[in-house]
């Protein structure tokens, strides 16, 4: 049967479904002209790839259009769509309409496509002789890409998820069988509340940008390998690898830090899988771009450098398996949960994995590969060295973040390290350490051979003055107490150093290489201040208060990081005096003002600042989603969330039955008042005022046999003044009141009865019960020191990639 | 020897020393029972005994919290956590803790919780609208 439903709006998602067949449909032509406009035997027929052009643009041109429709469905709240009822609500700002587009899988899909549209798109313009075998390539995983979003069955396989999917179609409820079902449904889902934050507008976007910018040098090196241009693929492409190391790094900082500004888990990087999958790619390309730059001066590294250009891309795809086939949710808070395109995930995964694998194999006689051994005392050799220790590095997180995926395949139950940030530390801050030490002694040597004389006293200046330098850094941060955590500190100050004496080179004149010195000293810069702001932070709101629960408890000796405060009442924490002062509610946040100050010992107050951590309440689901709020200094920062609050109750309270509302109340007084007359309670007084005979109640007519009495009445509480009017209706046979609540004063007031051989009224007073409890909050504070060098060093990082991708876009103009 | 032949074997013993440590740090899933014998921290997978108390009193200790959980063997056991109760907890399907016995108690360092998340669930929430007004 089919029922006409009322309401809908087809013409948009009709739309966007026709421009994603579209979208596909044009990849698949520009795949097919690019192949053969690379394997035209006939070099100056280009009909093919005039073909390929416009198929590609209009393929972007689709994209782009199925983007519109979805933002149209999201911004008119039209919630006969799945996506939009269930990423989006009528209270969402505009402002974060386009965060929706990334909290749902299929609308991150097209993020990706979208940007890989983008940048095929360009790559069009600038590649010159690589276009069609680059774009063959790129064509390739814009097919795969845009059947992400298809969601089509084909026997009986799922192809894709569109993001056009209605929600009767989507789930099956009985309202559905109404035509008017829509008019049912008053309001969507809703955004996650942690992506309503203006970091999630621009996190998102940029890692995307990043993860599909990875596509193009990795087409260049595909398209190297196919066309047998072995060696001369790396010049075009390195500009490519360093903007994509650059927008991801920028991304994954992003990430970073709107974890250390709007979530709660008290820290800017927790080595959750997530994120992991995220970083590994971004490493193997850092240390590709290293042997890139090895092969172009030196000829040595020729396949280290093409398989961590290739090899970057797959563990893309496969970052992108763990984060969305539901894999990791025994082990990561913030994955995906499954779509059921787990296949069509590993499909891609196989298809780019396999093709560069053949092709390494057929032309592996050919590559141009050394069997000389590089110089010890020789650049190239050190850059390949920092490569595979990069490498080894990225081989440890990918070790332990797939451990959920060898449960999979072996059925085995192994469970991820207790302490995972402590397991990847320890052999993270090692690998740091000798990839720190490798980029500052590696800057005084130079290709192929090196002055040892020369190279060693350079370097023996440098390390000299790092000891003492880091003696003094050690001594002032307090990380004594830590061998690698002193050598860590050590090497990223050598490092600084060697790179400062090549930057103070480009102040002569040499500028084309400040770009890595420059990307260095932000690395190094980065290293230790993450280091010393994850090593040294300090909770300042331990609590030795609370009371025993047993001798085991305490025996435990269990860090006690959360400390209750009581509204206005100070709080020693640390050095500073605390103090809860009060809330408000602004939308959906409430606000909690906390005062910290410090006294000093002359009883002068040296700091005094407020933090606003806040807490979106959700009464119907009964609890809270806190975001920190952070006091910034230059040498350290406050951090303060709070981790538990007392519930507010919803405000709407119905009465069920078997419930009523008086049960709220303690046992009401019935007082007998005429006018005048004074009643009190515990908070204050009653005046009775005078007594209207012909009052109103609204929504009840009344006619001339109706008798409707009130009484106006002063309740003085709380130094204020309220007014009520309870009534008293007798209409027909029936007596009823209508009672009056003071909510301020915490009474309700009923009119129950007229007493008229007493010439007196029946005033029964209900009152709340005394209120015990104090406002309370608990809260939870670190201090943080020297993370601005972290954030500081992620700065100079990216610049220095800007300045390398200027240099190196230059050469590939020069040749 | 050559000097790629030495890089590779340096490489080769790291990766064991990878896997080896991935393998000695990896934790087990268990049950109570098992985390009575061992002693060691491991994870235990189970459901919140709703029909017992849980205790957070953040008047008394901020940082205590109580309460008891069935494991996937159906072994009933108290667990304390030191640290705030989260929020939703009452409305989680399944709880992971990690951490270790201490006398008959568990101590859990870790808790990570399964909800049916408002923004994941696929429920919809109907209003209806009345047509009759109440008085």
């Amino acid at each position: 049967m089919d029922i006409q439903f009322t309401g809908e709006h087809l013409l948009p998602g009709k739309l966007g479904q026709f421009f994603i067949v579209l979208s596909i449909g044009a990849s698949v032509l520009a795949l097919i002209s690019y192949f053969f406009a690379t394997t035209a035997k006939d070099k100056l027929d280009l009909s093919w790839q005039k073909i390929g052009r416009i198929a590609y643009r209009l393929n972007l041109l689709a994209v782009v259009g199925a983007g519109a429709c979805l933002f149209y469905i999201i911004y008119n709240h039209l919630f006969e769509y799945h996506y939009a009822w269930a990423h989006s609500s009528r209270t969402l700002p505009v402002f974060y309409i386009i965060s929706c587009f990334w909290e749902g899988q299929e609308g991150s899909f097209w993020l990706w496509a979208f940007w890989q549209g983008v940048l095929g798109s360009i790559v069009i313009f600038k590649a010159k002789s690589w276009e069609n075998s680059v774009m063959t390539v790129i064509s390739l995983s814009q097919v795969f890409l845009t059947t992400m979003i298809l969601g089509v069955e084909i026997l009986g396989a799922k192809i894709g998820s569109s993001p056009f999917v209605l929600l009767r179609e989507a789930m099956e409820a009985p309202i559905f069988s109404r035509p008017d079902y829509l008019s049912l449904i008053q309001d969507g889902n809703g955004l996650n509340p942690l992506l309503q934050n203006y970091w999630m507008v621009i996190h998102p976007p940029t890692l995307f940008l990043g993860f599909a910018s990875m596509i193009v040098p990795f087409a260049y090196a595909v398209a190297g390998l196919w066309q047998k241009r072995y060696a001369d693929w790396i010049k075009p492409a390195l500009p490519w690898a360093l903007f994509a190391v650059m927008i991801l790094g920028t991304g994954i900082i992003m990430g970073s830090f709107w974890a250390y500004e709007a979530l709660n888990f008290g820290g800017f990087w927790a080595w959750d899988p997530v994120e992991n999958a995220s970083i590994i790619p971004w490493l193997t390309l850092i240390a590709g771009v290293h042997v890139m730059i090895a092969y172009k001066n030196s000829g040595h590294s020729y396949f280290t450098a093409t398989f961590l250009v290739v090899i970057s891309f797959v563990l893309v795809l496969y970052a992108s398996f763990l984060t969305r086939s539901g894999i990791l949710g025994e082990t990561s808070v913030h994955a995906f949960t499954s779509m059921g395109m787990d296949t069509q995930l590993l499909i891609y995964l196989a298809a780019f994995f396999i093709i560069p694998l053949v092709l390494f194999i057929v032309n592996w006689k050919n590559l141009p590969i050394t069997k000389k051994d590089e110089d010890t005392y020789s650049r190239e050799f050190w850059l390949f060295i920092g490569a595979i220790v990069l490498f080894v590095s990225c081989i440890q997180i990918l070790a332990t973040t797939s451990v959920p995926v060898y449960n999979a395949i072996f059925g085995t139950d192994i469970a991820p390290p207790t302490d995972a940030i402590q397991h990847y530390n320890k052999w993270q801050i090692a690998f740091a350490f000798v990839i720190a030490s490798i980029s500052g002694f590696s800057q005084f040597l130079k290709y192929k051979k090196t002055n040892i004389r020369k190279f060693f006293i350079s370097v023996g200046v440098s390390l000299v003055v790092a000891v003492i330098l880091t003696a003094i850094v050690v001594y002032v941060v307090k990380i004594y107490g830590n061998m690698m955590y002193i050598l860590l500190t050590w090497s990223a100050i050598f490092s600084i150093l060697c790179n400062g004496n090549i930057l103070s080179e480009a102040f002569k004149g040499k500028w084309k290489l400040s770009g890595s010195a420059v990307a260095h000293i932000g690395f190094a810069m980065l290293l230790v201040g993450a280091l010393i702001a994850a090593a040294n932070n300090k909770v300042v709101s331990l609590n030795n208060t609370g009371i025993g629960f047993g001798d085991e408890f305490a025996k435990n000796n269990n860090p006690r990081e959360n400390i209750i405060l009581y509204k206005n009442e100070p709080t020693k924490m640390d050095k500073y005096s605390v103090t809860y002062l009060g809330d408000s509610t602004s939308g959906v946040n409430t606000y909690y003002k906390v005062n910290y100050k410090v006294i000093n010992d002359e009883g002068k107050i040296t700091e005094n600042f407020n933090l606003y951590p806040n807490a979106q309440q959700n009464a119907k689901m009964r609890q809270i989603i806190a975001s920190p709020d952070t006091k910034h200094y230059i040498f350290h920062d406050i951090y303060t969330h709070v981790s538990s609050v007392p519930l507010k109750e919803e405000e709407h309270h119905e009465d069920h039955e078997g419930h009523s509302d008086d049960e709220n109340y303690q046992k009401p007084i019935v007082h007998e008042v005429i006018a005048g007359d004074t009643v009190r309670f515990r908070q204050g007084f009653i005046l009775v005022k005078s007594i209207n005979k012909n009052a109103k109640i609204n929504d009840i007519p009344l006619t001339d046999k109706d008798v409707a009495i009130g009484l106006n009445l002063e309740v003085h509480a709380n130094g204020t003044v309220y007014n009520a009017e309870p009534i008293f209706l007798i209409k027909g046979n029936a007596k009823v009141d209508f009672g009056k609540k003071v909510d301020e004063a915490g009474l309700k007031l009923r009119f129950t009865n007229v007493l008229p051989d007493k010439g007196k009224m029946e005033l029964t007073v209900y009152e709340k019960p005394k209120e015990d409890k104090k406002d309370w909050i608990v809260l939870k504070a670190i201090e943080f020191p020297y993370i601005n060098l972290f954030w500081g060093g992620t700065i100079i990082m990216v610049i220095g990639f800007i300045l390398s991708i200027f240099r190196r876009s230059k050469e590939v103009k020069e040749a | 020897m050559k000097k790629s032949s030495i890089i590779g074997m340096i490489i080769i013993a790291i990766a064991i020393g990878v896997i080896v440590s991935t393998y000695a740090d990896s934790s087990t899933y268990g049950s109570f029972s098992e985390a009575i014998k061992t002693k060691k921290e491991l994870h235990v997978v189970g459901k919140l005994d709703k029909s017992k108390a849980m205790v957070y009193n953040p008047q008394q200790d901020a940082n205590y919290f109580s309460f008891y959980v069935n494991d996937n063997a159906g072994k009933n056991c108290k667990v304390i956590f030191t640290g705030v109760k989260p929020q939703d907890f009452e409305r989680s399907e399944q709880i992971v803790l990690t951490g270790q016995m201490l006398g008959d108690e568990f101590h859990a360092s870790k808790i990570l919780m399964k909800c049916p998340s408002k923004y994941t669930q696929d429920k919809i929430e109907v209003k209806e609208v009345t047509a009759q007004g109440k008085i």
